[in-house]
């Protein structure tokens, strides 16, 4: 630890320069020799208390198994201090197993449990014994059995069914997308407006251009009027609003 | 020179025309094809009917076919010519008796269509009314008669 404090400084010097920061604040920056120390027992202890509960909950899982029906081969594998590595190993293990087991529930029922220990072996590492819990998905399920049934009641996901292409291929695949095998299609549909709305669209636009407060703008040129029917004339016959005579 | 100017034969034609042309000065001359006076008139809205192409259009309407609008716009006159922008009836004061039509011929081509460019200057501004730039001395003279008072 003691050579690591000329290297510490020497970093942090460097970083001020680099950044530019505030030179004040660099020695409130620097760590002392024993805070250092104080902080790498501290994270031995928390270290150590970790990988005791790991373990802890490793042996309550192995303790609620029934007698194992290990393969054939195998020594009978020593519960020993497993490393984190370990448990990891065997957590991901564990997490495998109920996938497999609930895809597996999902189409047949009871024969497909057999075969999930064979698949569940070989991610567990050649060099390592595997404790016969990784072996057991259905005994040793005790703990994982109330959470396979949850997932299995479908109010979650509903599951429809295997997707058969017969040979098609689909985008895992890198068929050809659907929206780009039109073929069969007859008619032309074409997208988007025809060119007499784009004539009559420009032609929108050039009305939008003349002035707003011009005669009759307003005026619908459209509208169906019966055959008595007499434009304005001003107010000349007494006939008609009083702006009309403006 | 009628025959170079579109003719409304009837009052559903003349609602057309009224109706359809749309941000551009509607003329209709009201009057007879071989009245001596109309044919004046006529002979200079056909020769400027095409420069005017952008801000106006022609037609000529003989009083015979539309009794409906002769009486309507009070025709008493030919040729009367009525202006329209939009659908709606404009009216000029050319210093005679009567703003909602021009009564007579024009002396040139000139005055016709600074008349015109007036009339569409007010219509874009929005003005229902406007003041005729021709000189008055060439307006043709008429009494303004109601009902043979």
């Amino acid at each position: 630890p003691v050579s690591r404090r000329p290297e510490h400084r020497r970093e942090t010097a460097r970083f001020w320069r680099e950044n530019r920061a505030e030179a004040a604040l660099r020695e409130r920056c620097l760590v002392p020799a024993e805070e250092y120390e104080r902080f790498a027992q501290a994270l031995e202890r928390a270290l150590a208390e970790h990988q005791r509960r790991e373990e802890e909950r490793i042996l309550q899982v192995t303790s609620v198994t029934s007698p194992p029906r290990h393969p054939p081969g195998l020594p009978w594998p020593r519960l020993t201090a497993l490393s984190p590595q370990m448990a990891a190993d065997i957590r991901e293990a564990e997490r495998r197993q109920r996938e497999t087991v609930q895809a597996a529930l999902q189409l047949q029922p009871e024969p497909e449990i057999c075969a999930a220990p064979s698949i569940c072996r070989p991610p567990a590492g050649p060099e390592w014994d595997s404790p016969c819990a990784a072996e057991q998905p259905g005994p040793s399920g005790r703990q994982t059995g109330p959470d396979l049934a949850w997932m299995e009641s479908g109010k979650v996901l509903t599951f429809i069914g295997h997707q058969e292409t017969e040979g098609k291929g689909n985008v895992h695949t890198g068929a050809k997308p659907p929206w780009l095998t039109e073929e069969e299609d007859g008619s032309k549909q074409q997208i988007g407006p025809s060119y007499e709305e784009f004539l009559k669209h420009k032609e929108k636009q050039k009305l939008k251009k003349l002035p707003v407060e011009r005669v009759g703008a307003n005026f619908d040129h459209t509208s169906q009027t019966s055959d008595s029917w007499l434009p304005s004339f001003g107010r000349v016959w007494n006939h008609g609003r009083r702006w009309q005579s403006r | 020179m009628s025959f170079l100017l579109p003719k409304l034969t009837c009052k559903r034609e003349v609602d057309q025309a009224i109706k359809s042309v749309a941000e551009k000065v509607l003329v209709l001359r009201f009057g007879r094809d071989y009245d001596p006076a109309c044919l004046q008139l006529d002979d200079i809205l056909a020769k400027t009917a095409h420069d005017l192409s952008k801000m106006a259009v022609i037609y000529l309407v003989d009083v015979n076919n539309v009794p409906v609008y002769t009486q309507y716009f009070d025709i008493s006159y030919i040729p009367s010519t009525v202006f329209f922008f939009n659908g709606q009836h404009m009216k000029v004061d050319y210093g005679s008796p009567d703003h909602t039509k021009f009564v007579g011929s024009f002396k040139t081509k000139q005055d016709f269509i600074d008349l015109i460019e007036v009339i569409y200057r007010g219509a874009m501004r929005g003005k229902l009314i406007v003041r005729s730039p021709i000189d008055p001395n060439n307006i043709p003279k008429y009494d303004l008669l109601y009902q043979g008072i």
